[in-house]
């Protein structure tokens, strides 16, 4: 036995670390999880139960009447499939200009833009609502978008350079040479080549978009546009102390983790690869 | 993957000559690069300006005249409280989440590049805290921590540590740091373990030949190895973490009091009370930090490249 143990203590000590890492990553999970399908007498019961007794689903229609949930899901989905698209799009053809067709100055344009980053998001709101106010940009899909495919495109463009770069040169100039133009180099070489870097970034910035709560916390104050994250954050405040409707915010935490713990299941290596440039196999 | 470039049609001839190829290559950057240059100054650089215009100004859309004051938001934001606090909290917790984070990082990048299973269930798992929206984690913790019907607080009184988390000042920081490192680790985890995964394989193997142990291995090659990506990411994540205004918003709406109101929380709720050039001068403040951390990141950065 002690041989054993001794033989194989890298082992022991991984499956031990995993487990306590798995432990405290996934507490806060399936606390939401179990409180949402605990009744709302269970969930306000001290001391509290760790495995509801009672299970039921009456937290999710209780919920869904209200608030106008799908409606807030609606907006949820199109301002971060919107924004998403956009953000990517714009990206990749940055990134492949920046990448490939040298010009003077075209370090400097591509530190500038992933040096933007460092200004702080809401240290800029000011400006921005005024923009806003003039154009009538506020409670617009829009507008929001405009704001969250921006502030997402660092990152990405980021991303697509140092993709672009890995692909060989040589085989563009082997097509521009063969006479095809540089249009149709971008468009039947480049942008085939690209589609590991367009997936990942789709992914990563549809959970960035999802996720935001800044832009649609100001911008869309109006049901027809509020999202998600915002329409939870209120749906606690309506109540005050113990009497926050824990039940009904458990229910909508979890429709709102569906979306992005689907994308983490079926994409979790091109996630990993994209937030790390690739380097992770 | 790629196509082959037989399949591209030769391009007309009356077309290539208009343009030489060097021409047409920078109209064709011109027009890729437009829209991101064009988001960015639509909403980063001409903001950024007009933040620093603003910061001079009292302008309350609400309250007009809008007039010049000079310094006069700095004189008043050297006496006020909530500044003074929130900018307290706001370096601890920006450098505390970040030294935390940057630690459990390495902990857990080490466990994702370690060879065993379970490794690619580890790395899905790793995701599921900077997947969640930031929102649903502060709501959910702020449950957990919860006075009357909270698990930690039950744990803690059943082990005889009487203790309200979120009505003690000091309480609701630690909780808040507690959030926040455990949504962001994965992330530093994540760019850790790509920095790991480039260290040679026989630098290990030559320090096990010449008897080193594991731990001996991870202080003298693995850390100096990866202290420069180490720190890039660190600098990252405290400028990145110095916008993080949510997780209060969400848990604690900046209190007890408010001792957990960060400078990105204050400036959210002096735009929403229209307080436009106060906003802008507390703005332009962390526009200095962010200078700061920036201006020690690189020297710090420089030395530790040095060293290897």
């Amino acid at each position: 036995m002690i041989a054993f143990l001794r033989r194989h203590r890298g082992q022991i000590l991984t499956y031990l670390g995993f487990i306590l890492f798995a432990f405290v990553w996934l507490l806060p999970f399936y606390f939401i999880v179990s409180s949402s399908f605990t009744p709302r007498y269970e969930i306000f019961q001290t001391p509290p139960r760790y495995f509801p007794q009672n299970l039921t689903l009456e937290n999710y229609p209780n919920m869904m009447n209200a608030i106008p949930f799908w409606r807030f899901y609606l907006n949820s989905l199109i301002f971060a499939i919107g924004s998403t698209v956009v953000s990517t799009t714009f990206s990749a053809m940055a990134g492949y200009g920046l990448a490939r067709l040298h010009f003077p100055g075209s370090n400097l344009v591509f530190l500038g833009l992933v040096l933007s980053v460092a200004l702080p998001q809401v240290a800029l709101l000011v400006p921005i609502r005024e923009i806003f106010n003039t154009l009538d940009l506020n409670n617009t899909y829009l507008g929001l978008i405009i704001l969250e495919a921006s502030i997402t495109t660092p990152f990405t463009v980021w991303i697509m350079v140092s993709f672009v770069n890995q692909i060989p040169v040589e085989i563009e100039e082997a097509a521009l040479i063969d006479g095809a133009t540089l249009w149709q180099s971008i468009t039947r070489i480049v942008v085939p080549a690209m589609r590991p870097a367009l997936a990942t970034m789709l992914i990563i910035n549809f959970i960035n978009g999802w996720n935001e709560f800044l832009y649609p916390l100001i911008f869309a104050t109006r049901n027809d546009t509020k999202t998600l994250s915002v329409g939870l954050v209120s749906l606690g405040r309506e109540a005050i102390g113990s009497s926050r409707p824990w039940d009904l915010m458990s229910a909508m935490s979890v429709l709102m983790i569906v979306p992005v713990l689907i994308l983490i299941l079926f994409g979790q290596r091109a996630i990993v690869s994209g937030l790390t440039r690739g380097a992770v196999k | 993957m790629t196509h082959s470039v037989e399949n591209a049609p030769p391009a007309s001839p009356s077309r290539r000559k208009s343009f030489t190829l060097s021409q047409r290559r920078y109209l064709a950057a011109a027009l890729l690069l437009l829209p991101v240059v064009a988001l960015r100054l639509f909403t980063t650089l001409y903001p950024f300006i007009q933040t620093i215009l603003l910061s001079v100004q009292k302008y309350n859309p609400a309250f007009p005249p809008r007039e010049y004051v000079g310094a006069g938001n700095f004189e008043k934001l050297a006496g006020d409280l909530v500044f003074q606090s929130s900018i307290e909290f706001t370096l601890i917790f920006v450098f505390g989440s970040t030294l935390l984070q940057l630690i459990f990082g390495i902990l857990v990048a080490s466990l994702l590049n370690a060879k065993f299973r379970l490794r690619n269930l580890a790395r899905t798992i790793n995701l599921i805290p900077w997947a969640i929206p930031m929102v649903v984690a502060a709501l959910g913790w702020r449950w957990l921590f919860d006075g009357t019907y909270g698990w930690i607080t039950d744990l803690q009184t059943r082990l005889g540590v009487q203790f309200s988390w979120l009505i003690d000042p000091v309480g609701a920081r630690v909780a808040i740091l507690i959030v926040n490192v455990w949504k962001s680790t994965p992330f530093v985890a994540i760019s850790i373990l790509a920095g790991l995964q480039g260290v040679p394989e026989e630098l290990y193997e030559a320090a096990r030949v010449d008897g080193a142990n594991p731990v001996q291995s991870f202080w003298k090659i693995t850390l100096p190895l990866i202290m420069p990506l180490t720190v890039t990411i660190g600098m990252y994540m405290m400028v990145w973490q110095l916008s993080v205004f949510d997780l209060p918003y969400a848990m604690t709406s900046g209190g007890p009091g408010f001792s957990t109101s960060v400078l990105a929380y204050m400036i959210q709720q002096q735009v929403a009370t229209l307080n436009y050039g106060y906003a802008s001068a507390i703005s332009v403040v962390m526009f200095l930090v962010v200078a700061v951390f920036g201006a020690v990141g690189l020297y710090v950065f420089r030395r530790v490249e040095v060293q290897i």
